[in-house]
């Protein structure tokens, strides 16, 4: 039945991120920028609420939470600082890879490492994607059982902190296949980032003759084409929930701006230039939020609509923290691009995410063409 | 727990609505707009099989319960969006002239006494098609409904009514038609009553039915009062209602109440356009369109943005009926769904008129379909009024009235 309640325990668990957000990330989101970190004492209390171990299986001592839970909680704690939150140091994008292969031989060292070190970092590095290209390559050989690597990725977050690299290639035969790479077998270029997300570890990964042996090979061939397929969906969806938080707290802090803020006599919220402004943001940041429900639940349910479903959620969502966050600063006027509101800072992170997250209109084309060549109807299953 | 899983009943509904959008309502779509009206022996036929436009869900889901099965959850505004939107989708202005209380359900339901639901909601028999309409607008007041300059003034057992009111769905064709009105123009909204003004009643005549761009097939008529005495029986809700407290109820209140109800109902409607006019584009795309370059492109970023967008207004659309449904105060996210849906639907008929090219003019579904879905950012509340309400409940936490 049609219901947009959350569960009692949902609810539960959404106050105390709620309060967290509010209270402890939006308090260090400035300084994490300065310091180009998160501070450990905020990392700390994260990892003790469960916050970094939400998508990794129970039998990694995560919480194994269904799609529909985390993207709530998710959403709330980004409503804080996505730039803390993409931060936070953990298994970060590689998790869902982790929850679908957790009882995968090869990743023994990795599930032991995440047993009592939730915050011991992962990345994920996916060449694959067919709607990306790269402007700097990494090129992936299979040299009999074993595979090399060589060149550097593009930026991706918690690169600074990584101590493990899963990573998502075709060889030099055009096989798919998912590698581990660990002990540091790779520098980190840090380069010069201002524009946002800029506590979140980002950086470029560079491999120099990297020998990933056969043993840490995880899958290949169209197994593995499944499994990125599933990890992408369960990413996109997770991306588009903190990005629709992101979204959430700038229509909020928007909207009691302008209700305080006179102008011309009277509150800025009464010109409808304004207040019409703050209806769209209003619409736009439920409609991500929606999608980005139905994928979620979706996902959950293991069906083969999920990934379009995810690819529209996250389209969207880049979309609409786009249009948010500059709706913001707008209606802040001088005001929105100083320092001493957050709001510039959302701006900035927006753009930086949707620029790590894929590109928007390559979402719609992917998401055109397999409505184009499957059944296609704006269908409820 | 967070679901979009129609129910079994909703699933049945929804089959049940399409079956019949696909194989009665889209057969005649076209031939109605050409004739200008629903054809009658059509409309016959239909009303014997029961099939009427329900827009209002105050009660629940139809005619079920009353009785028993008490803890069952209301769904009736639910199934109302999941219905219309598929007749919709058969064709607009044919599922506005579906025999029933239209427009005119919602008040009457929200706000009439036992007695006169029973009067006038039960005429909706197979015997012959009947409807109700509602009739708020005037030359004078639109948007603003406050301004309503009808008169009534108060005689011995009734009121007589001045005025002229505009752009009445199925104004003419009404059994009676929901009339607002004020005792005292002063008073503003609180002067405002509604009445329940029957056809045939001396001094009411319908003066015009007035040509359109689009929902050609539908009836919109400007009705004329002249000294219309209309009985204090026929006062919607009794003189009691505005008795109670001087300021509280008022005929405003009562048209403002309506809205949460039907709102979604419209936004549904032009989801079931835009869906129309997406799936149809869709096929013919997918059938005459080269496999790649650049107008392949073209469409999958125009086609895969429709049903994103198509997705997002049902998306808000439920969420609105679902908060009707469960008492839960939805005047935002009605207006939400309204607006969105209404611009939404709009843009996805232009855009796959631009997919068809010069073609889409001669003769196809898609081309009515822009005609027909423009109106639908202006009844029931235009797209600035939705923003208006929405940025109203946006501010209320914080005390401003915008
Ligand atoms: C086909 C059709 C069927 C209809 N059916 C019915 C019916 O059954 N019953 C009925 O009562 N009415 C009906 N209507 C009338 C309809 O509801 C009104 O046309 C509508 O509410 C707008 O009123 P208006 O035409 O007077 O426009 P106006 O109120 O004159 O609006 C003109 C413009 O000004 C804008 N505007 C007005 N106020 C504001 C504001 N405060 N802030 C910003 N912008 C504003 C409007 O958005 C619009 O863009 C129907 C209309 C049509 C076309």
């Amino acid at each position: 039945m049609i219901s947009f309640h959350p569960t009692e325990e949902e609810l539960a668990f959404l106050e105390v991120a709620k309060d967290f957000a509010k209270k402890k990330i939006r308090k260090v989101a400035r300084t994490g920028e300065v310091n180009l970190k998160v501070n450990e004492e905020l990392v700390e209390e994260a990892r003790e609420l469960g916050f970094l171990s939400l998508e990794l299986p129970e039998e990694w001592n995560g919480l194994e939470l269904p799609l529909i839970s985390q993207v709530q909680i998710m959403k709330a704690l980004s409503y804080g600082d996505l730039g803390i939150v993409q931060g936070l140091p953990s298994a970060g994008d590689a998790a869902p890879f982790y929850r679908i292969m957790h009882n995968y031989s090869q990743l023994q060292s990795v599930k032991e490492k995440y047993m009592d070190q939730p915050d011991y970092c992962s990345v994920l590095i996916d060449l694959c994607k067919t709607s990306d290209f790269a402007t700097t390559e990494l090129v992936v050989k299979r040299k009999g059982n074993n595979y090399e690597l060589n060149g550097m990725t593009e930026p991706v977050r918690l690169a600074r902190f990584a101590e493990s690299v899963v990573l998502f290639a075709f060889d030099q035969e055009g096989q798919a296949v998912i590698l581990l790479v660990q002990d540091n077998k790779w520098t980190v270029q840090e380069g010069d980032y201002r524009l946002g997300l800029l506590a979140s570890g980002l950086g470029r990964l560079v491999f120099e003759n990297c020998v990933v042996p056969a043993n840490q090979v995880i899958v290949t061939g169209n197994d593995a084409e499944k499994i990125m397929k599933k990890v992408r969906t369960r990413k996109f969806v997770l991306e588009a929930a903190k990005q629709n938080g992101l979204m959430e707290a700038a229509l909020d802090y928007t909207t009691q701006y302008t209700t305080e803020r006179k102008a011309f006599g009277q509150e800025i919220a009464k010109f409808q230039g304004v207040s019409f402004k703050i209806a769209k943001m209003a619409m736009e940041t439920r409609i991500v939020n929606h999608l980005m429900f139905e994928a979620a639940l979706k996902a959950d349910e293991d069906s083969q609509s999920a990934y379009g479903l995810a690819l529209r959620a996250l389209h969207r969502a880049h979309k609409g923290v786009r249009f948010v966050t500059d709706a913001a600063v707008q209606l802040l006027g001088g005001h929105g691009f100083i320092q001493e509101f957050p709001v510039e800072k959302w701006m900035r992170d927006a753009q930086a995410q949707v620029a790590l997250y894929g590109r928007e209109s390559n979402y719609l084309l992917e998401r055109g063409t397999e409505l184009l060549t499957s059944e296609g109807r704006v269908s409820v299953e | 727990m967070i679901s979009l899983e129609l129910s079994e009943q909703q699933k049945q509904i929804k089959e049940m609505t399409h079956w019949f959008a696909e194989h009665e309502i889209r057969p005649i779509a076209l031939e109605a707009d050409k004739l200008g009206k629903v054809p009658d022996d059509w409309l016959h036929q239909v009303n014997q099989m029961g099939i009427h436009l329900n827009t209002s869900s105050f009660g629940g889901g139809g005619k079920e319960t009353s009785q028993g099965k008490k803890k069952k959850e209301r769904e009736g505004n639910r199934m109302g969006v999941i219905a219309t939107e598929e007749m919709a989708w058969g064709d607009p202005a044919v599922t506005l002239s579906l025999p029933g209380a239209g427009l005119g359900g919602p008040p009457i339901e929200s706000s009439g006494t036992p007695e006169q639901k029973e009067r006038f909601l039960s005429i909706f028999t197979n015997d012959k098609p009947r409807w109700g309409a509602y009739a708020l607008t005037e030359p004078e007041a639109g948007s603003d409904a406050s301004g309503v300059k009808t008169t009534a003034i108060k005689v011995n057992d009734g009121y007589i009514l001045n005025g002229q009111k505009i752009f009445i769905t199925n104004g003419a064709r009404a059994s009676w038609v929901v009339v607002f009105a004020t005792v005292d123009p002063k008073l503003g909204r609180a002067g405002q009553r509604a009445f329940v003004v029957e056809k045939g009643t001396p001094g009411f005549t319908c003066t015009k039915l007035v040509k359109k761009m689009g929902l050609r097939a539908n009836e919109t008529a400007e009705l004329l009062l002249e000294d219309c005495f209309v009985p204090t029986e026929n006062l919607l809700g009794g003189e009691k209602l505005y008795e109670t407290s001087e300021s509280k109820p008022s005929g405003f209140q009562v048209a403002m109440k309506t809205f949460d109800s039907t709102r979604p109902i419209v936004a549904a409607m032009a989801i079931g356009i835009a869906r129309a006019a997406y799936e149809y584009t869709l096929n013919i795309v997918r059938r005459e369109y080269p496999k790649q370059g650049k107008y392949y492109y073209l469409a999958c970023q125009i086609l895969a943005e429709a049903e994103q967008n198509i997705q997002a207004a049902r998306l808000l659309t439920w969420e609105a009926a679902w908060m009707a449904d469960l008492g839960i105060a939805n005047a935002k996210e009605a207006a939400m769904c309204k607006a969105y849906a209404g611009q939404m639907a709009l843009d996805v008929c232009s855009k796959s008129l631009e997919l068809l090219g010069p073609t889409g003019l001669d003769g196809h579904l898609v081309e009515k379909l822009f005609r027909d879905v423009k109106v639908f950012d202006i009844f029931e509340g235009t797209n600035e009024i939705q923003h208006l309400v929405i940025a109203r409940r946006q501010y209320a936490p914080y005390g401003l009235r915008v």
